[in-house]
């Protein structure tokens, strides 16, 4: 009997963890745009780009419009207590120099959009960059760029925060590199094993698989959890989006290019634990400070802000650690109200608790059409095998 | 027994062997003349704790279960535990004069798979508050209420 017990305890240990990890997953989809919303944004957003595109403005005559930032990456989630996304997309001007004023090309799509009565209606200037309104569902941020002839890697400039100059950027080629670091595989030990035990093994319930990759998800759940974490915070200090992207690609590939994982969970908490690592201080005239550097151009440093604004770095430093601490934990608890119990304190009670109960919702249609089953060190599950035994119907009774 | 008239009822050694034959869930038990005792792990889903379980069936008796350890009133704090009979806490597993459980059903193939259903519900009624397995409460609109043998079963139940 003990040794069957310890035996199973491996085996559960390795399961408790890939369930872990599934409902993660299972949190990121809760956290997504749906279908709907998506194809509803990409009209949107292709409509806008036929209007632009044409503008009688001799200075708008070739222009390309393209959708950047988390919508792109596949990294969005909804933002917490609203319903809309972010929609961010690039307008780039061809044929035009960096001796154009940034604010005069501003302008000039200001122009072109109010020229629709419709978008002139849910339009909204931002300092950078203009926003379509679409109550309840998405706003768009079109940012106007244009070429930069100083980068070699096809990279383009964006007016800087005060609308004076240009400021050096890449989004496709971060793009690019983005999807190619998202689709490295880490080798996994777990498959390994598991494959040797084919026979034995069944799949715990709910059975799903991971459809983003690791990296995408990682990116989602840090996300969420900076979004939790600052929620009451009033001083702009968050760190930025681009930032927790650009330091978990990175960490993320080192990881996968030069460990082997017990599972994702593990790629997942290691990827966070190295994060740090990609943050630089070089000597910049006589001062240390900090970047993060875009590897796709020369000069667009992420952490820009952390060098006039200090709160920001302390900030970055502990919710980094907060972080790593909740998933490290959830990786070693026990007990699904103990592990749900730390992912709503870490990722928000109403998120948690809708992926939850849809997934008592799927055990109990499952109880409900008989394809329930006891399997053999899985415990319930509704695939079956030749050690497993359906459940029964039945009601609880009592106080 | 009250409620199984229409099929044999299983024989004490019959359910133990059923017990020792399962491929599904393992443990070890005390076969008496009158009373069968069973010993065994359960952990519902690999999230879950592993409970140390026990089951109790007497000769002409309705099975009782209780979880030994870890103990459910700690875990469950200040609340009431759902679905129990109390002194001692048993488990509520199936609703009594229905035929869900009597005396022909077999221990492996109704008590243990719904001890784990009755298991997975508590560590998620643990956090949410909330049973979502659905069941039956004494008293409650219910359609057996007059029924003599879930009557019965409940005097010997409480």
């Amino acid at each position: 009997m003990n040794q069957i017990f310890s035996h199973t305890l491996t085996d559960t240990a390795i399961q408790r963890r890939a369930q872990v990890f599934t409902i993660l997953e299972e949190i990121c989809q809760e956290l997504e745009w749906t279908q709907t919303q998506f194809e509803k944004a990409r009209t949107s957003y292709e409509a806008v780009a036929d209007w632009l595109a044409g503008s009688s403005d001799p200075m708008l005559a070739s222009l390309h419009v393209y959708l950047h930032g988390s919508g792109a990456l596949g990294t969005s989630i909804k933002p917490i207590g609203r319903d809309e996304f972010d929609v961010d997309l690039i307008s780039f001007i061809l044929g035009l120099g960096p001796e154009i004023a940034p604010a005069r090309l501003k302008a000039a799509i200001g122009q072109r959009l109010r020229e629709h009565a419709y978008y002139a209606s849910i339009l909204e200037e931002k300092k950078r960059c203009w926003r379509l309104n679409y109550a309840g569902d998405f706003h768009l941020d079109i940012s106007p760029t244009i070429a930069n002839p100083n980068c070699m890697n096809g990279g383009e400039l964006v007016p800087d925060r005060k609308l004076r100059d240009w400021h050096a950027t890449n989004p496709r080629a971060y793009r690019a590199l983005f999807d190619e670091r998202a689709a490295l595989v880490p080798r996994m030990t777990q498959s390994i094993i598991a494959s040797q035990r084919d026979a034995a093994t069944t799949e715990p319930f709910p059975v799903r698989q991971s459809v983003k990759g690791i990296l995408r998800r990682t990116v989602q759940l840090l996300k969420r959890h900076r979004d939790l974490e600052f929620l009451h915070v009033q001083e702009e200090i968050a760190p930025i989006s681009i930032i927790i992207t650009t330091l978990a690609m990175r960490s993320y590939e080192m990881c996968v290019r030069r460990h082997v994982f017990a599972d994702e969970l593990e790629v997942l908490i290691d990827t966070i634990r190295l994060m740090p690592v990609f943050i630089e201080r070089p000597l910049v005239n006589g001062r240390q400070i900090y970047a993060v550097w875009n590897e796709t151009t020369n000069g667009e440093n992420f952490a820009e802000r952390w060098n006039e604004e200090p709160a920001r770095v302390e900030a970055f430093y502990k919710w980094h650690s907060k972080a790593l601490a909740d998933f490290e934990s959830l990786r070693d608890l026990v007990g699904l109200d103990a592990i749900v119990g730390s992912m709503k304190d870490s990722l928000g009670d109403k998120l948690v608790a809708r992926t939850m109960n849809r997934r008592m919702d799927a055990l109990n249609e499952g109880r409900k059409t008989g394809a329930l089953v006891l399997g053999a060190g899985v415990g319930l599950t509704t695939q079956q095998s030749a050690a497993s035994t359906p459940v029964p119907k039945n009601e609880f009774f009592g106080d | 027994m009250a409620g199984s008239t229409t099929r044999n009822p299983l024989t004490l050694p019959q359910q133990y062997l059923f017990l020792q034959k399962s491929k599904t869930v393992a443990g070890e038990g005390v076969l008496g003349p009158r009373r069968l005792e069973w010993h065994f792990h359960a952990q519902p889903t690999p999230l879950s704790r592993t409970y140390q379980v026990t089951l109790v069936l007497e000769r002409d008796g309705t099975p009782d279960v209780r979880v030994v350890d870890p103990a459910l009133r700690l875990l469950a704090g200040e609340r009431d535990l759902p679905h129990i009979y109390h002194d001692p806490d048993r488990l509520c597993l199936y609703l009594p004069g229905t035929g869900q459980w009597d005396a022909s059903k077999r221990l492996d193939l109704t008590i243990i798979p719904w001890t784990h259903l009755w298991l997975i519900y508590f560590e998620e009624w643990l956090v949410s508050d909330d049973w979502k397995g659905g069941g039956k409460h004494p008293g409650e609109d219910d359609p057996n209420e007059g029924n003599r043998a879930l009557r019965r079963s409940l005097q010997r139940q409480r």
